[in-house]
C-alpha cells in the first residue's frame, strides 16, 4: 500500500495535483458550508453542533486528493482504462454536493431557477447531507483500495516500471 | 303578525351575533402595522416587532427561514451574545424579516408568528420554532398541525390562531417579506443588514459574534 502511494506521489506533478485537489476542495466546502467567511472579514468558527460536519469536509477533501491523483497516474503511466477513475470523481462529487444546496447562496439558486422540483432537490441533499457525505466517503474509500491493489499488480507486471 | 315577530327576532339575534363575534375577535387580530416603517434602504412594515429599544442607533435586520438550520446555527450560537452585549443595553434592537423559501412548511411558519403577534407573543413563538426546529426539511415538524400545537404550548388562544393560520391572513405579507429579501440582494439565509446612523452593512450567513461586534462597535 505505502509502496503504491510512494511511487505516485514521489512525482512532483502528482504531489502538486493532491495538495491542489485538497486545497480547493477544503476551502470550496468550508465556504459553501459557512465554515469560514470571507466577507467582511475572513473568519473561521465551527458552531457547536456541526463538528461532525467539519470532519467529514476534511476527511471527504483528503479522500479525493488522494484517490483521484492515483486515479490520473494510473491512466497515464499505465495506460489503463478510466472506469475506475469514475468512482473517484462521483464520490468527490456528490460528496460536495450534499449540503451545499441548503440554506446558501447555491440552494437559493436553485430554488430559484427550478421551483418546486429544485427545492425537492434541495431539501433532500439537505437533509440527507450527513449520510450522502458518508457514503462518498465510503465509495472513495473502495475506490482507494482497488486502485493500490491495481497498482501493485499491474506495476509488478511492468518491466517499464 | 305572528310570522313577522318571528323574521324579526331572527334578524335581531343575528346583528347581536354579528356584533359580538366582531367584539371578541378584533381587537386580537388587528394588524398593528407602521407601514412607513423602514430601517435603511429596507421596508420592514411588515417584519416582526422590534426586539429591543425601537430608538437603539443601530438595528440589525435579519432575512430568515424557520427550516434553514443556519439560521438555527446563528440563533444558538451568535444571538445570544448579541441580545447580552448590545440589544439589553440598548446599543442595537433587531426585526426579523422572513425569507421564506426553503420548503413548504416555510411560509406557513412565518405566516404562524404572525398569528402569534396577533395575541402579543410573537417573540416567544419566534423563539419557541428556532428551539424545536429539527434537522429535516419538510418533515413535518412546522406543519399546520404542529404550528397549531406550539401555539397551544405557548398559552394562545386556541381559537384565534387556528382561524388565523387557516385563513391564510398573513400570506401576503410573508410573500412582501420574501421580495424585500429579494429586492435588497439577500440570496440565502440568515442574510443581515446592519443598519446604523451613518448607513448600512449587509452580512452574508451565520457569521459569529467577532464579526457582528466589529461590525457594530464600529458604528456605535
Amino acid at each position: 500500500m505505502t509502496s503504491a502511494i510512494n511511487s505516485v506521489f514521489s512525482n512532483l506533478k502528482y504531489l502538486v495535483l493532491s495538495l491542489s485537489i485538497f486545497s480547493s476542495m477544503l476551502i470550496g466546502l468550508l465556504i459553501l458550508s459557512e465554515y469560514v467567511f470571507l466577507e467582511p472579514y475572513v473568519v473561521s468558527h465551527i458552531p457547536s453542533g456541526t463538528e461532525f460536519g467539519f470532519v467529514l469536509i476534511v476527511t471527504l477533501s483528503a479522500l479525493s486528493a488522494l484517490v483521484l491523483p492515483m486515479n490520473i497516474f494510473r491512466i497515464n503511466t499505465l495506460k489503463k482504462s478510466k472506469q475506475k477513475m469514475g468512482g473517484g470523481v462521483f464520490g468527490s462529487f456528490i460528496g460536495a454536493v450534499a449540503g451545499a444546496c441548503s440554506c446558501g447562496p447555491i440552494g437559493f439558486a436553485v430554488i430559484s431557477t427550478f421551483g418546486s422540483v429544485g427545492a425537492s432537490a434541495t431539501a433532500f441533499l439537505t437533509n440527507y447531507e450527513i449520510p450522502i457525505r458518508l457514503i462518498a466517503i465510503m465509495i472513495l474509500a473502495i475506490t482507494y483500495f482497488t486502485t493500490v491493489k491495481s497498482l501493485k499488480i499491474e506495476c509488478k507486471f511492468d518491466p517499464k516500471l | 303578525m305572528k310570522k313577522k315577530g318571528v323574521i324579526i327576532g331572527v334578524i335581531a339575534i343575528a346583528i347581536i351575533a354579528g356584533i359580538a363575534a366582531s367584539v371578541s375577535s378584533s381587537p386580537s387580530e388587528t394588524m398593528n402595522l407602521d407601514m412607513s416603517r423602514t430601517h435603511g434602504t429596507i421596508s420592514t412594515a411588515m417584519g416582526s416587532p422590534i426586539l429591543g429599544d425601537p430608538s437603539a442607533p443601530i438595528t440589525i435586520v435579519e432575512f430568515g427561514d424557520y427550516q434553514c438550520h443556519q439560521c438555527y446555527n446563528w440563533f444558538h450560537n451568535t444571538k445570544p451574545a448579541i441580545m447580552e452585549d448590545y440589544i439589553k443595553t440598548g446599543k442595537a434592537n433587531l426585526v426579523f424579516v422572513d425569507l421564506a423559501f426553503l420548503g413548504r412548511d416555510s411560509p406557513k411558519a412565518a405566516q404562524a408568528s404572525y398569528c402569534a403577534e396577533d395575541q402579543e407573543m410573537y417573540w416567544e413563538y419566534h423563539d419557541m420554532l428556532y428551539n424545536l426546529q429539527e434537522d429535516k426539511i419538510d418533515s413535518g415538524w412546522a406543519n399546520s398541525e404542529r404550528l397549531k400545537a406550539i401555539a397551544l404550548d405557548l398559552g394562545l388562544n386556541n381559537e384565534l390562531f387556528e382561524s388565523c393560520l387557516d385563513s391564510g391572513k398573513y400570506s401576503k405579507r410573508v410573500q412582501y417579506n420574501s421580495q424585500q429579501a429579494r429586492d435588497h440582494g439577500v440570496r440565502g439565509t440568515p442574510g443581515f443588514f446592519i443598519v446604523g446612523p451613518d448607513g448600512q452593512q449587509q452580512l452574508g450567513g451565520a457569521q459569529p459574534f467577532s464579526v457582528f461586534k466589529q461590525v457594530l462597535d464600529a458604528m456605535i
